[in-house]
């Protein structure tokens, strides 16, 4: 069998000869498709900052800062082997509902929810690090029941796993963020070969238990979004379908070139939060069809190489790891410009490298650099 | 490649087939988000370009104070006054929080919820379009609202101007009132300028002269925020203009002592409904007009709650009715004045022609009875006329035929709408051979047409018709059109317009006929057929009329109204020379017609003759009172 190259790390591993053999297995299609989403997201903050992009404090320079930090993250995620993550799988764990419950004790938000913790006057929000070490933590458990993955106990096992940090943020509450958490955890047993037939059981069972949810567990305004987006016309066009309207008009009026950065008329005022979920509309806005395809582009083939990290890896924790942000780039995507072009329903669901938000680029950053620390380490010949 | 895949089942290559789903997957969500994004952007970019420029500023009207009204003497009848009104746009309202709101929001304001919802579902506006669900609020309440305005999201206090009715009801059918429009009246005059939570004539002149009283709305160019709020006025695009004010015809004094005269026949006789009118015969200007019961206008312009409009439009008298106008009765004796000046004019009969009358006339086996058993013997119009002698008219009307009868009711304004200044107004009936066979498909029968002769059977009128008629015999022949309002005035007091007498036509009637019917009318008094009317100080002349409608009681009786139409010359002094006042009342030269109508009398007396005999010593400010309250005594005399 293939898999019985499989081989834990040694000691020489990160000798000089050992990196520059790592080197030409770096996926570098995977760094440029993140790097060029980046900078498009750069540049809309640049066109968001309003007056002064270059002044302190601005969406711009906040979002070079936070840049930085992710670069950070990525390359050190990338230079340290990702197998001692597999030893950290619980520690990591327990620290991520930690951050969970300190967001629900400290912190503070707009519209009477608490999603971001202020750190050193930054606003955080640790939910976008949950994701990751959700995927983290899933891969440990799916890869060390390899052998078991066709079981039904390995997809309740999962769920288990999963339930704690999901229910913390849907009391935060932040129905978005706990939508990707599924979307994690469907993907990690998805691509990791679990059992389709129990799968589509659990599915079927989550899908039965939305009544229960509506009526018991989704806050008013939750229920008000989704209203509007099933019927825009009949719920109330100021709160939430305000904001659907809004988002389309300014996408629409982009048209096939767009007004060009820093051009859009709608951007600044009529888009509630349009520095953060929004985004994308003021990108379709100014920089048209053209930019907005280009964004949508990127994205497929992101996703596409973040697979093939996981296909090409030896080791099933790589396997199931690209799985689960392959799932969760996809879900968010498709949630984030759905809900920009009113064919999703509102949720807080950030747009990753492009919406303004340090945790996410942060968390993304990380992602991909386990990744690449998994594809360096792990990959057979390439595909 | 296939080959080694069967050959070595590998865990990943077992996993294949998920990988081309998950690829197909990344295929339909790019595909799906960038065909939504070429139909937005690509397709119909053009229409959402136009939104976006559209969005940022808007024009926002102007609202503007309405036009006042003034009785001819200039007393101010309405005032503005600023009240407190509660509007919700439903915009701002979260669908969620919806009932929760207009409960909390009912009992704050002491209005039904379902008035509230009821104002909501009726919305034709837009969301963003303020709707009225109370007007006129305390100012307690107000401040109430205003201080929790945070859990009443969606919920406004506007300060407005409303209307206040200064006299109550007593000019309540004429000015009518305002209030707010109505869902099909916003769709049809939003074009207009007309706003979502206006207010809008709804009855009476507030309703017939809307668009004088209203004014010009004007328009600015604001700025909105994304929560589409003003953040500031651009410009004003075109200045508000306020309303034009009314000066009606309507003399207060005069309407408040014909108020007073029918409310007190009424009250001693316990009639439910009744019409006074008075009327300048020289111009066709209507000096009062009063219909009971009336209503208090201010109910309405404060805002009325739906159980009180349903108790006034359920009440079994119709106080919302104006009877001067909005239904027609059979007009009895009344009409023998178009009877009688027809068959003169006609030459039927001349002032010296003798009619034998008797108990009854037949026609086959029916017999047409007049209503004094004993017949009066033989008379000429001037004793027929004074004592009201059916047998005497059934004669004259068959003379004349139908359709001459018609003709002459017509000359004198009935089966036509008089056209004045108020909604609603009833046409009459005049039957003819064509109404006839059109509306039974039968001919006229020779005892419809002694009916016809005597304001009974089909004839219907309207109180206005009937005062307008006796108006143009007082003033010599001119049939002129009744009107309301004398002057428009502008705000700053300018005069917009001056309404001039309108001459609906000169009946085709020679003068020396209307002069007799004149002095036979004065006869009517003199002949005591209305009592002790001739011992008024004042010279008058008139006809009473007692109309059967319904059906008839236990005894073979049927319900009855009582009119009484007159004038007054100009100089209504007696004169010792005039004893009988015949000279008087022959000159053209009246100042007052006046009409009294009493809605099934049934009393001893003729009460309108009271009505009208009460109104003239107000008028005059005669020394004596001869009110003779017996005659209000409820008795069925008629037929007795």
């Amino acid at each position: 069998m293939g898999t019985l190259r499989l081989q834990p790390a040694r000691l020489g591993a990160l000798t000089p000869k050992a990196v520059s053999n790592a080197w030409s297995v770096f996926d570098f299609q995977l760094a440029f498709y993140a790097l060029a989403l980046t900078i498009i997201g750069l540049l809309m903050a640049y066109a968001n900052s309003a007056d002064a992009p270059l002044q302190a404090g601005s969406i711009f320079t906040r979002a070079l800062m936070w840049l930085s930090l992710g670069i950070m993250a990525f390359t050190v995620a990338t230079a340290v082997d990702y197998r001692w993550l597999k030893t950290l799988a619980w520690p990591v764990y327990l620290a991520n509902l930690g951050l969970l419950i300190a967001t629900l004790a400290l912190g503070t938000g707009i519209g009477g929810v608490s999603r971001w913790v202020s750190i050193f006057g930054l606003q955080f929000q640790f939910s976008e690090i949950a994701k990751i070490l959700m995927a983290v933590v899933l891969a440990n458990y799916l890869a060390s029941r390899n052998d078991k993955l066709g079981n039904l106990w390995t997809i309740i096992g999962a769920g288990i796993i999963a339930a704690p940090p999901l229910v913390l943020v849907l009391i935060q509450p932040d129905l978005g963020t706990s939508l990707v958490f599924g979307a994690i955890v469907f993907g990690a047993l998805f691509v990791g070969g679990a059992s389709l037939r129990w799968l589509s059981v659990g599915i079927g069972i989550i899908l039965a238990s939305i009544p229960v949810l509506w009526n018991y567990v989704l806050q008013d305004y939750q229920k008000l979004r989704l209203i509007s987006f099933l019927d825009p016309s009949a719920a109330d066009i100021q709160g939430a379908g305000y904001q659907l309207q809004q988002s389309q008009i300014a996408v629409g009026s982009g048209g096939l070139f767009g007004k060009g950065l820093t051009n859009g008329t709608t951007g600044d005022q009529y888009l509630p939060v349009q520095a953060t979920d929004m985004v994308y509309a003021s990108l379709g806005e100014q920089l048209g069809f053209i930019g907005g395809l280009l964004v949508l582009l990127l994205f497929a083939a992101l996703v596409w190489r973040v697979l093939l990290v996981g296909w090409r890896s030896r080791d099933p924790f790589g396997l199931v790891f690209a799985g689960a942000i392959a799932s969760v780039l996809l879900f968010q995507l498709l949630v984030n410009v759905g809900m920009v072009l009113g064919i999703m329903p509102i949720t807080g669901i950030p747009l990753p490298f492009i919406t303004h938000g340090g945790a996410s680029l942060i968390s993304i950053c990380l992602g991909l650099g386990i990744l690449e620390s998994i594809n360096m380490r792990q990959a057979k010949a390439t595909w | 490649m296939t080959g080694s895949l069967r050959r070595d089942p590998s865990p990943r290559r077992r996993l294949l087939p998920r990988f081309i789903i998950f690829g197909v997957v990344i295929v339909l969500v790019v595909v799906a988000l960038g065909v939504r994004l070429f139909d937005l952007q690509v397709a119909r970019g053009s229409y959402f370009t136009d939104l976006s420029q559209s969005q940022r500023t808007s024009l926002e009207p102007i609202r503007t104070t309405r036009g006042l009204i003034y009785d001819r003497k200039g007393r101010q009848l309405v005032d503005n006054i600023p009240t407190f009104a509660v509007k919700i746009r439903p915009a701002d309202l979260p669908f969620t929080q919806r009932d929760d709101v207009v409960t909390r929001l009912a009992q704050l304001i002491h209005v039904p919820a379902s008035d509230i919802y009821q104002a909501l579902d009726r919305n034709a506006g837009s969301r963003f379009d303020l709707v009225r669900v109370a007007s006129d609020i305390p100012t307690e309440t107000a401040r109430v609202l205003a201080e929790a305005h945070l859990q009443l999201p969606g919920v406004y206090v506007d300060v407005e101007a409303r209307r206040d009715y200064l006299y109550g009801s007593t000019f309540g059918h004429i000015l009518g009132f305002t209030g707010s429009i109505s869902a099909d009246d916003y769709s049809r005059l939003r074009d207009s300028g007309y706003l979502n939570d206006d207010v809008i004539g709804k009855a009476g002149l507030e309703a017939t002269f809307e668009s004088e009283l209203r004014g010009q709305y004007g328009s600015e160019e604001v700025e909105r925020d994304g929560q589409g709020r003003i953040v500031r006025v651009l410009r004003t695009v075109q200045p508000a203009t306020p309303g034009n004010s009314l000066e009606l015809t309507i003399d207060g004094e005069i309407q408040r002592m014909a108020e007073k005269a029918l409310r007190w026949a009424m009250k001693l006789a316990g009639l439910k409904r009744g019409v006074f009118i008075v009327e300048n015969p020289q111009t066709g200007e209507i000096l009062a007009m009063v219909s009971l019961p009336n209503y208090d206008d201010n109910l309405f312009a404060g805002g009325i709650s739906n159980a009180a409009y349903k108790k006034l439009l359920t009440d079994p008298n119709r106080p919302l009715l104006n009877f001067a106008i909005n239904e027609q009765y059979p007009p009895g004796s009344t009409f023998k004045l178009v009877t009688g000046s027809g068959g003169l004019q006609d030459g039927k009969i001349t002032p010296q022609t003798r009619l034998m009358t008797h108990a009854y006339l037949s026609i086959g086996r029916y017999r047409y009875y007049d209503w004094n058993r004993a017949g009066f013997g033989p008379l000429t119009i001037y004793d027929g006329f004074a004592h009201s002698s059916d047998t005497f008219f059934y004669q004259v009307a068959g003379r004349l035929g139908i359709d001459r009868l018609a003709y002459f009711a017509h000359q004198w304004g009935f089966g036509e709408k008089t056209g004045i200044d108020l909604p609603g107004e009833a046409t009459g009936i005049i039957p003819s051979n064509a109404w006839k066979e059109r509306v039974f498909n039968q001919p006229i029968y020779p005892g419809e047409v002694y009916q016809a002769g005597i304001g009974q059977g089909y004839d219907a009128v309207t109180p206005l018709q009937l005062i307008n008629a006796y108006s143009a015999l007082a003033n010599g022949g001119t049939l002129y059109r009744p009107q309301l309002v004398h002057r428009i005035l502008a705000a700053n007091g300018t005069v917009v317009q001056n309404y001039t007498p309108q001459v609906i036509r000169h009946i085709a009637i020679s003068p020396d006929v209307l002069r007799v019917m004149r002095v036979a009318a004065r006869n009517v008094e003199v002949v005591r057929h209305t009592y002790n009317l001739v011992d008024l100080p004042v010279v008058s002349a008139g006809k009473s009329g007692t109309a059967e409608f319904g059906i008839r009681d236990s005894r073979g009786r049927l319900p009855f109204h009582s009119w009484f139409a007159g004038f007054t010359p100009k100089d209504a002094t007696k004169n010792p020379g005039d004893p009988n006042g015949f000279e008087a009342v022959k000159s053209t030269d009246s100042q007052l017609a006046f009409l009294a109508f009493a809605y099934d009398s049934r009393t001893r007396g003729n009460a309108a003759t009271e009505i009208a005999k009460y109104f003239l010593q107000l008028y005059y400010h005669t020394s004596v009172d001869l009110r003779i309250n017996s005659l209000l005594v409820r008795d069925n005399f008629y037929g007795n």
